[in-house]
């Protein structure tokens, strides 16, 4: 399952130009937003409660509709041809539930049968879980009894079986015990070298700048600060933050 | 990717505890409902049975036609104790008579008003009651339930057509709940089969009718959850508006709907039209007394029989008098009933639940029907016992008239009666055909329900806020 990809993409897998959403009530929830996730990158997204992370990372599953602006998936708009765009795609919410019903193996059976991949064995799935850390006699549990990091490597196993050269994480580390956020930034960081594009949320600073390639702050649906990761190696990241996330400063990204 | 969906509902739904434990009771009651309706058809055949004997029993050493005291019998239907509908409320026996008018007498429930206490467990209730709330227990939050767990935005970062989703959600939880629920339903025929109801390939017919009919009514039920599961926020909500609106489908509409028509349709109190009956048969036979009085024998010798023959004569008109009074009197009652029971049964028919139960009792034939039904078999057979009457005596009894007997054989008693020659009364059931014509409509609601509520779900779905 760990396929490299082997052609580097000149063009952006995951870009957001101009992106703009205004809900009917007026509120503006993302203000001109740009940014470009390159083939083997990591890009994170921080910023508080509200800023309009998860409402971009709605807009690229075309969950909702932009008001201007597009984002894009592998060169491909999402907004105009969704489902083909979403074959390119792979999600981690903040807090995986999946169906509570069903078993670990059957939960990643139902979802990666989704995302198109047939021809999968029971014996792939276990490999993956077990990649992804879960332990041999979890897979046959129903997800019930599953705590959220159990739940949330589930979610990681399901995104790495439907192999799709990008992934969006909406705040996948939330709520996770600091072992089990650490073998997930490890994972992260496995999937990136095998040439995958990832989008991920998060309030975490440090693990954001431990991992990411490129940091982008959002405050009230504006991006106001993004850097790379060679930008920010001296830079007190969390001084930074709580200065922009405060109004104090704010640059055109 | 159709096939998936559905499947997944398949398994979510049957692979749940709640399914084991709602599965477990419902198939409990449906086996129940055949056991105790086979049961209560071989009771109530042995009592018709019995009081069949019982008539031509009384018979016995009467040796003059004009003196029995002879009953028809509503014989129990196989499909009454699955469905009972009126069927209980139904006069089981007529006292026959060669003339006069026909009053069913003793009804199930008159006779063992416990029963009409809490009534039977019957198909009706089964699917009316039992799994109407079974598919709202499974389906109340169908969609909005996947939003609240997250998994609706997992499923649709795939390459899902909002369109497949709903349709697998709408036709995987319908199959996921009828399925299984057939299995009971077969053990059930079975046990017709078993404890002897004898059923006919008619009956077999429309007792298939009626399980449709019901599993119409179930997924009308299961589009309807789906659909409140789209237009509400969250699965208390959906759960509990989805509660009121099974009182007002269930209880509330088809109740009103009786009591409105009642005070839309006026239709005359019984009690009113016996008093008129009565009235114009008091002028009657003071106008027969009267009458007496202008009979002159042609020859004196012969006084007895031309009396008899006077009298006989007299009795005819006035019966025909009579006759022709009541059945204006009761034309004009049973038109403003029919009235009424339009207007009842139309306002009614606005409940699915309502739509189903006239469906499932016209196929059963004990709706409405069966007591015209019985009525028109009853006076056929009045026609034909009024015949065999005259044939036997050159008389017919009954009609309130004044009647002489003369005996011409001295103290030599006279042969008795042979109750077999007796014409026989053999209630036939609607046929089929009939059934299933005054079903349709009810059916063809049933599938309108189904497409309306499967419409606007589909349609409130494509607009549907999946974040």
């Amino acid at each position: 399952m760990n396929t490299i990809l082997n052609e580097k993409k000149e063009f952006p897998m995951l870009e957001a130009v101009n992106l703009t959403k205004k809900y009917e009530d007026g509120l503006l929830a993302l203000d001109d937003v740009n940014f470009k996730v390159h083939q083997g990158e990591i890009y994170a997204m921080l910023g508080g409660n509200g800023a309009g992370k998860t409402t971009t990372i709605n807009i690229f599953l075309n969950l909702i509709e932009p008001t201007s602006g597009e984002t894009k998936i592998n060169g491909i708009v999402t907004h105009q041809q969704p489902l083909e765009a979403k074959k390119h795609v792979s999600f981690v919410s903040e807090n995986v539930m999946l169906y509570p019903e069903f078993t670990a193996l059957q939960n990643l059976d139902f979802f990666t049968r989704l995302g198109g991949k047939t021809n999968l064995t029971k014996d792939d799935y276990r490999q993956v879980l077990l990649r992804v850390g879960l332990q041999e006699d979890a897979h046959s549990k129903k997800l019930k009894g599953f705590s959220k990091g159990m739940r949330q490597k589930c979610g990681i196993a399901i995104a790495i079986l439907k192999n799709s050269p990008t992934i969006l994480l909406d705040e996948p580390t939330s709520g996770l015990d600091p072992k089990a956020g650490l073998e997930f930034m490890t994972l992260l960081d496995e999937l990136r070298d095998e040439g995958k594009s990832i989008l991920m949320s998060t309030h975490d600073i440090f693990r954001a700048k431990e991992i990411a390639n490129t940091i982008g702050i959002m405050n009230n649906g504006k991006l106001v600060m993004q850097r790379s990761k060679a930008e920010l190696e001296n830079a007190d990241l969390e001084k930074l933050y709580v200065e922009y996330m405060a109004g104090y400063m704010e640059e055109v990204a | 990717m159709l096939s998936l969906l559905i499947k997944k509902e398949l398994k979510e739904i049957i692979g749940s505890s709640k399914f084991v434990y709602s599965f477990a009771v419902s198939a409990l009651l449906i086996l129940i409902t055949f056991y105790v309706g086979a049961k209560n058809y071989q009771i109530n055949k042995s009592q018709y049975d019995a009081a069949v004997a019982e008539n031509i029993r009384s018979m016995s050493g009467v040796t003059d036609w004009r003196m029995i005291n002879h009953k028809i019998f509503l014989p129990p239907l196989p499909l009454a104790s699955l469905v009972s509908g009126i069927s209980n409320d139904v006069g089981r026996n007529i006292g026959m008579q060669g003339r006069g008018e026909l009053i069913a007498k003793d009804s199930k429930y008159n006779e063992e008003p416990i029963f009409a206490v809490f009534r039977f467990l019957d198909l009706n209730f089964l699917f009316q009651i039992i799994l109407s709330l079974f598919a709202i227990l499974f389906c109340y939050n169908a969609v909005n339930g996947e939003k609240e767990r997250g998994t609706l935005r997992l499923v649709f970062s795939n390459a899902i057509p909002r369109d497949t989703f709903i349709l697998g959600k709408v036709l995987g939880s319908t199959i996921a709940l009828i399925l299984p629920l057939l299995v009971p339903m077969l053990i059930g025929f079975l046990l017709l089969l078993v404890l002897g109801v004898p059923m006919s390939f008619e009956d077999w017919m429309k007792l298939f009718l009626i399980i449709v009919t019901g599993f119409l009514l179930f997924s009308v039920f299961i589009n309807l959850s789906v659909f409140v599961s789209i237009i509400t926020k969250n699965s208390a909500t959906s759960f509990l508006l989805l509660l009121v609106t099974w009182i007002f489908f269930v209880l509330v509409i088809p109740k009103t709907s009786v009591l409105i028509a009642g005070r839309a349709v006026n239709v005359p109190l019984i009690d009113e039209l016996n008093t008129k009956k009565n009235q114009f048969s008091m002028q009657l036979n003071r106008e027969h007394f009267n009458s007496l009085s202008g009979f002159k024998p042609a020859n004196k010798d012969n006084f007895m029989q031309e009396f008899q023959q006077f009298m006989e004569k007299n009795n005819q008109a006035r019966e025909e008098k009579t006759k022709s009074f009541n059945e204006k009197l009761n034309r004009e009652r049973i038109n403003r009933q029919e009235v009424q029971h339009a207007v009842a049964l139309n306002l009614a028919r606005i409940s699915p639940s309502a739509s189903f139960s006239l469906a499932a009792s016209s196929f059963a034939g004990t709706s409405l029907n069966l007591v015209s039904n019985y009525r028109e078999q009853a006076d056929n057979y009045q026609k034909q016992f009024a015949k065999f009457q005259q044939e036997k005596t050159g008389m017919t009894s009954g009609g309130g008239g004044m009647m002489f007997v003369i005996r011409t054989d001295g103290d030599k008693k006279p042969p008795e009666i042979n109750p077999a020659e007796l014409p026989k009364f053999e209630f036939k059931p609607a046929s089929f055909s009939a059934s299933l014509g005054s079903g349709l409509i009810d059916i063809g609601l049933l599938f309108v329900f189904n497409i309306i509520f499967f419409a606007a779900a589909y349609l409130r779905f494509l607009k549907f806020d999946l974040r």
